[in-house]
């Protein structure tokens, strides 16, 4: 296919997607499918009563009556007019809140930022140092990628009891001065930091085991532009991942402006969520989508500036999970699963819903990890949240591996599609989904789900690509096999089952994608025992029963350990896979993972 | 054929007088009743600018382009196509087989014309024509057995018979006992899987054969098998073969006439032991010589008949 129509494809699909996210924006008012004339009926006038004229007087004023199209007309006319809106709660317009609450997050995310990089540099040094002295070390370790990979309301959550109940360092609500920030700050800024970090001295790494670092020893280059040189070479591959990293700590905002009561656009976004004030999360959204573009184009002006117009698309490759390198680093996530599973199989034997104990009672013999503010036996409540948090998991998994092999078997057109998904944050989708059909667990699931897919459709371009580069598919149209015939019986044989094992690998990753909208009160609701719902319902009484926290937060912990090793040996796999066949079948080898090559475009 | 069929030839020397027949008479025994020459007249085809990002199997190649290729095939000869890397062998055998469309000129066989397009559309070719590619045991399925791979033709092909008689007799064609049918190719050697590869090509009883260096990588045993079972169905069951090879070794054993192609043009094309003795072009007399050094260490006379 001649490189023009591949770059044209990839490029108009982008701006269709991009158009297909304003259109969505635009039309949540008609989506809404909750009855918004109640809503507005009862923050507004609530003195009249319901009746069938005054709903009706409401849905005219809102325009709902106009359809989708003239409805979305109006508003992005009103957009580029510079009207976002009214409130549909106070009846205010919407854009003086939302740009002091942007202000606010942007603020933080700078703090963010500055620890994010505060911890990549401490993680890069090593590797840095390792190179000067011409050492090899195998990269970094399970433990540190495991605990930068704790979801950021888990983080916010911890640190909020350790740094301002226990320690007494930091205030633990509100946003007044420079020390509010550092607390929040910090919970954004360690996942982000570790990820990057980590991404970064694997790349450094690789850099100074190259050939031509050598050369450049020889011919007697300092140790300062040696460093800088393996920089500029390393870099590029781990730009498009820190802009992912970027456009997520917006997600990451929400459920930590929540924890630490911060007036910023997350917490604004999600009191318009539950409120179902669409105009105000319309703004929100257009808002974050700006965010979003803008570090997008930095870092790919970045990459261009540091090699060129080589880069032409593919510029924003799917976040690659921190891997352990080797085998015995998997021994912390076995061990992990291991004490996950003692905890659900004891809690699942316990009574979840009764509160026949004291409202909570500290851990001891017969309630090993205390009582909620309910009575309720926590080791009860987690055993069981794991059930449902997974199960829930589970069937988002099955879905997201469905739509990624449908989408990843027309991977250029698909390209814009699968760059929207990758860079949304689970927890924007929940938000959107949640104002749209209400807070449930079926809600929370779709949210996920739609943003979800997109390293599996990467995957299966990556694998159907191989496959049908193989001697063996090429020769089919020579036989009369059809187009349909050699997708359905030869190539989706193929990438079938290193896509499942992938889609597995990832179950952890969703479960916590789920429990994050679940702490923010856009997944299941009470009383059903949902790992992020037991969480924030124990912050409320951290100060007097931490225990309300340690419970849930600590499976949590369990299930990231676990959900990084997952990943790490997935990643080892396809990697060791991919060098020793190289899509060539060995005689007496497995012939279902001849065609498995390297996974995520991130590893090109 | 354009120079012509019925030339019987000392084969040049090289292999020790393997001899050959050219007969336009031969049977064609298959193809649903499609018969004629298999020809593509003034063809020209230039790979598109190099693409960007992905590099597929047919990546970034600026060589590989044809200029007003013309080349004629019939039933019951042999010809082999060689010349260097790049030379354009590939994309012509593409060309030949409808899976690349030409910039310009046109194939046909007999007086129906072939563009590439859908698999029902082609069904009819596809049977006529059969295709042996580089590495044939590569070309086979590792899910699938040997009596499912040759069968998969024939059921997509539509193939008239009793498919189970048409599999039996392709591999006994091939040498390869029956008792193989329900392995793997994991489960078979490397010339097994040559043949089982050549067999499947067979099954569909086609009048042309195709086939891009069938035995390169193959024991020197394995090779003289191939090469007289691919010789004698030339001979004794009127099929049309083009071999593309690199080696003019094989080229004499097996095909009466031999076209050079270098930097996408035929470059010369006469029987085999004419180009052999007297190459016409600076590309042919190179290839000649790179083959007989080859052949022979140097010191002993190269190409002595």
């Amino acid at each position: 296919m001649p490189g023009g129509t591949a770059f044209v494809k990839v490029t108009v699909s982008r701006v269709l997607a991009l158009v297909a996210l304003v259109v969505l924006i635009g039309m949540m008012p008609w989506l809404s499918g909750r009855g918004a004339e109640y809503t507005i009926l009862r923050a507004r006038y609530s003195d009249r009563e319901p009746t069938p004229e005054a709903l009706a007087a409401v849905r005219a004023e809102l325009g709902l009556e106009q359809g989708p199209l003239p409805l979305f007309l109006s508003w992005i006319r009103g957009v580029f007019a510079g009207d976002l809106g009214t409130s549909w709660i106070s009846n205010t317009p919407v854009a003086p809140g939302i740009a002091s609450a942007l202000s606010v997050s942007v603020t933080l995310m700078a703090f963010a930022l500055a620890a994010a990089a505060i911890i990549a540099l401490l993680l890069c040094t090593p590797a840095v140092m390792d190179g000067l002295r011409q050492r090899r070390r195998p990269a970094s370790g399970a433990l540190s990628a495991a605990l930068t990979s704790l979801p950021e309301f888990l983080l916010a959550a911890m640190l909020l009891v350790a740094g301002a109940i226990w320690l007494r360092w930091f205030p633990p609500f509100g946003w007044k001065g420079p020390e509010y920030a550092v607390l929040p700050a910090l919970s954004l800024g360690i996942p982000a930091g570790g990820l990057i970090g980590l991404l970064a001295s694997d790349a450094i790494r690789a850099g100074f085991a190259e050939q031509w670092v050598a050369t450049w020893r020889m011919s007697g280059a300092g140790p300062v532009r040696l460093t800088a040189a393996v920089l500029r070479r390393a870099m590029p591959a781990v730009l498009p991942q820190i802009g992912l990293v970027l456009i997520g700590l917006t997600g990451g905002a929400v459920a930590v402006e929540k924890v630490y009561a911060i007036p910023g656009l997350g917490r604004a976004l999600l009191g318009a969520a539950s409120a179902q004030d669409i105009p105000t999360l319309q703004a929100g959204m257009l808002a974050l989508m700006g965010l979003a573009l803008l570090v997008g184009t930095l870092t790919t002006a970045a990459r261009y500036l540091l090699i060129g117009p080589a880069v032409r698309f593919g510029t924003l490759p799917l976040a690659e999970p921190p891997r352990p390198g080797n085998r015995r680093q998997l021994a912390l996530p076995a061990a992990a699963g291991v004490a996950l599973l003692l905890i659900v199989v004891a809690g699942l034997l316990r009574d979840p819903f009764t509160s026949d104990h004291a409202r909570l009672a500290a851990p001891g013999w017969p309630l090993p990890f205390g009582a909620d503010a309910s009575g309720r036996d926590l080791l009860a409540r987690v055993g069981h949240g794991a059930v449902g948090t997974l199960g829930m998991a589970l069937v988002v998994v099955l879905a997201c591996l469905a739509v990624g092999i449908a989408v990843g078997l027309f991977p250029l057109a698909a390209a814009g599609p699968v760059e929207v998904a990758n860079a949304a944050p689970p927890i924007l989708a929940g938000l959107v989904v949640a104002a749209l059909i209400g807070p449930s667990a079926h809600g929370a699931a779709v949210a996920v789900a739609a943003v979800s897919w997109a390293p599996l459709a990467a995957h299966t371009a990556a694998l159907a690509q191989e496959a049908r580069a193989q001697a063996y598919v090429q020769i089919l149209p020579v036989l009369g096999v059809g187009r349909a015939r050699i997708m359905f019986r030869y190539v989706l044989p193929a990438v079938a089952w290193p896509l499942l094992r992938h889609a597995m690998l990832r179950l952890p990753g969703i479960a916590l994608a789920l429990a994050a909208l679940g702490f923010l009160g856009l997944g299941p609701q009470q009383p059903t025992p949902e790992w992020g719902l037991i969480l924030a319902e124990g912050i409320g009484y951290v100060e007097r029963a931490p225990w309300a926290v340690l419970a849930p937060a600590s499976a949590l912990v369990l299930a990231s350990v676990v959900a990084v090793g997952l990943a790490g040996a997935g990643h080892g796999a396809r990697v060791s896979t991919g060098n020793t066949a190289g899509g060539v079948t060995l005689p007496g080898t497995d012939p279902v993972q001849a065609p498995e090559h390297v996974g995520t475009p991130g590893a090109r | 054929m354009s120079d012509g069929g019925g030339s019987v030839s000392d084969g040049g020397g090289s292999n020790g007088g393997g001899t050959f027949s050219n007969n336009d008479a031969g049977s064609v025994s298959n193809s649903g009743g499609v018969t004629g020459a298999l020809a593509a007249d003034g063809v020209s085809f230039a790979y598109p600018a190099p693409r960007v990002g992905s590099c597929g199997v047919h990546g970034t190649r600026h060589d590989g382009t044809l200029k007003s290729v013309s080349l004629h095939l019939a039933p019951g000869s042999s010809t082999a196509l060689m010349g260097s890397s790049g030379s354009g062998k590939s994309t012509l055998v593409r060309i030949l087989l409808a899976l690349a469309k030409p910039s310009a000129g046109t194939v046909a066989l007999g007086a129906r014309e072939v563009k590439p397009g859908p698999a029902r559309s082609l069904r009819w070719y596809r049977q006529a024509v059969q295709y042996i590619p580089q590495n044939p045991a590569g070309s086979l399925d590792p899910r699938m057995t040997v009596s499912q791979l040759l069968r998969e033709p024939l059921r997509q092909l539509r193939v008239a018979g009793n498919h189970r008689a048409l599999v039996g007799e392709a591999l006994e064609r091939v040498e390869v006992p029956a008792g193989l049918l329900e392995r793997r190719p994991g489960e078979l050697s490397g010339g097994q899987n040559q043949r089982v590869a050549i067999a499947r090509a067979l099954a569909v009883q086609p009048a042309y054969l195709l086939a891009d260096e069938p035995v390169s990588g193959l024991d020197l045993p394995l090779r003289d098998t191939v090469l007289s079972l691919l010789g004698n169905l030339v001979r004794q069951e009127g099929l049309g073969l083009l071999l593309v090879t690199h080696d003019l070794g094989t080229a004499a054993r097996v095909c009466g006439t031999t076209a050079v192609m270098a930097h996408g043009r035929i470059v010369e094309h006469g029987p085999t032991y004419r180009v052999l003795d007297s190459p016409g072009s600076p590309e042919a007399a190179a290839l000649v010589q790179a083959s007989a050094a080859l052949h022979y260490p140097p010191g002993l006379p190269a190409g002595a008949a």
